[in-house]
């Protein structure tokens, strides 16, 4: 199970960009298609997914980092939720103040720890839940903690805006991060808005300019559409909406991962 | 050719593959020892690494490629033999040996005998 499992990280320069919608509605539709899926929350600086599931776990993948618990007790199983073919397990961050000001005080010594806790979790996880897809969703930036995810995973999904300053940063994070760890990376483009495709010759050129500017191939392109912005932490599209645009570009990014 | 008798000369040739697969290696660490032995060092780390940095992502980042592979499959298996790290890596012991040791002279890992088996281990 091991080999022909998948550990994907969705990752960006900046935040905002949408990654905990995208790891969200990818782990549901893998779920929802029959596979065994596991999405944790390495945003320890700003957790989300609690917000959505209404989680109030045992425990913190926090406690994981610390030693204080093994990870598989970290794991929620939210399939029953949403009556899906296969399996949903998530791990949450904590978002208590307390938890938050804990994960700024550490020192690299307890980074070393962190980031082999990381990889055994990922390998126990897999192996013990019988995993077909594991999705990390990261802190944006330069964070310990996102890197951490990053060395764990077999594709490194970076999802950015396409403004000049996601474009600039990330243009660095992929030659001194994604390039160094030698990991698969493509680009998510995501909440962009028509007239930028438009202004940059249409989706095919537009993207293709991207691609040219950041050195990583294209993984989808997702226009802005404001009703996610409003429904945002509230709606699983690819469960509850499955025809909608939005749906159906997490739909192609799933077999180009599945690809990959 | 029948597909059993077909399948059969495959499962032939993997076995003979396989036998000269590990001739190979035995080979690769009688010539590592050698050199061990009469230049007391094999190789050398290919980077400058100040020494007493613990092995979190920035110093993973600024190894080169081989050498980051073997620490990353350490990291992930806690303690470990260069066999057990060959499984993971996907390379022949003999090499991944060299690197784990290139990674112990770099001040990056530490290795401890347990019986007759080295392991490899980061400190935290």
């Amino acid at each position: 199970m091991l080999l022909l499992a998948k550990t994907l990280a969705f990752h960006s320069y900046k935040g905002g960009t949408g990654k905990t919608s995208l790891v969200v509605n990818l782990g549901a539709l893998y779920a929802k298609q029959g596979a065994n899926v596991c999405v944790l929350d390495y945003d320890f600086r700003a957790p989300s997914l609690n917000v959505l599931f209404k989680a109030k776990p045992d425990h913190w993948l926090n406690d994981y980092l610390e030693d204080n618990c093994s990870i598989i007790d970290t794991l929620v199983d939210e399939s029953a939720k949403f009556n899906l073919r296969g399996k949903l397990w998530v791990g949450f961050s904590n978002p208590s103040l307390e938890a938050l000001k804990n994960v700024m005080s550490k020192d690299r010594r307890w980074e070393v720890k962190a980031l082999s806790r990381t990889l055994a979790g990922k390998k126990q996880i897999i192996e013990e839940k019988k995993i077909d897809y594991l999705i990390f969703d990261t802190s944006p930036g330069a964070q310990y903690s996102s890197i951490n995810a990053l060395a764990g995973a077999d594709i490194v999904s970076l999802v950015m805006k396409a403004d000049e300053f996601d474009l600039e940063g990330t243009k660095e994070l992929s030659k001194g991060v994604y390039e160094a760890l030698g990991r698969k990376s493509g680009v998510v483009l995501n909440k962009i808005p028509l007239e930028q495709i438009a202004a940059g010759g249409g989706a095919e050129k537009f993207g293709k300019t991207i691609e040219a500017e950041v050195g990583l191939p294209l993984i989808d392109m997702i226009p802005c559409m404001c009703e996610l912005m409003a429904m945002g932490g509230k709606t699983i599209y690819t469960l509850e909406k499955p025809d909608h645009t939005f749906s159906r570009s997490i739909a192609r990014i799933s077999e180009t991962l599945r690809n990959m | 050719m029948s597909s059993r008798s077909a399948d059969s000369a495959v499962v032939d040739l993997l076995r003979k593959l396989n036998r000269n697969v590990e001739i190979v290696s035995k080979k690769l660490d009688k010539l590592i020892e050698v050199e061990r032995s009469s230049t007391g060092h094999f190789g050398r780390p290919t980077v400058d690494v100040p020494e007493g940095l613990p092995l979190d992502v920035t110093t993973l980042l600024s190894l080169p490629d081989h050498l980051r592979k073997s620490a990353i499959a350490l990291s992930s298996l806690g303690e470990a033999t260069a066999t057990d790290l060959s499984k993971e890596t996907a390379r022949v012991r003999a090499v991944e040996s060299d690197y784990l040791n290139q990674l112990v002279s770099m001040g990056l890992i530490k290795k401890k005998r347990k019986g007759r088996d080295v392991y490899f281990y980061i400190e935290t």
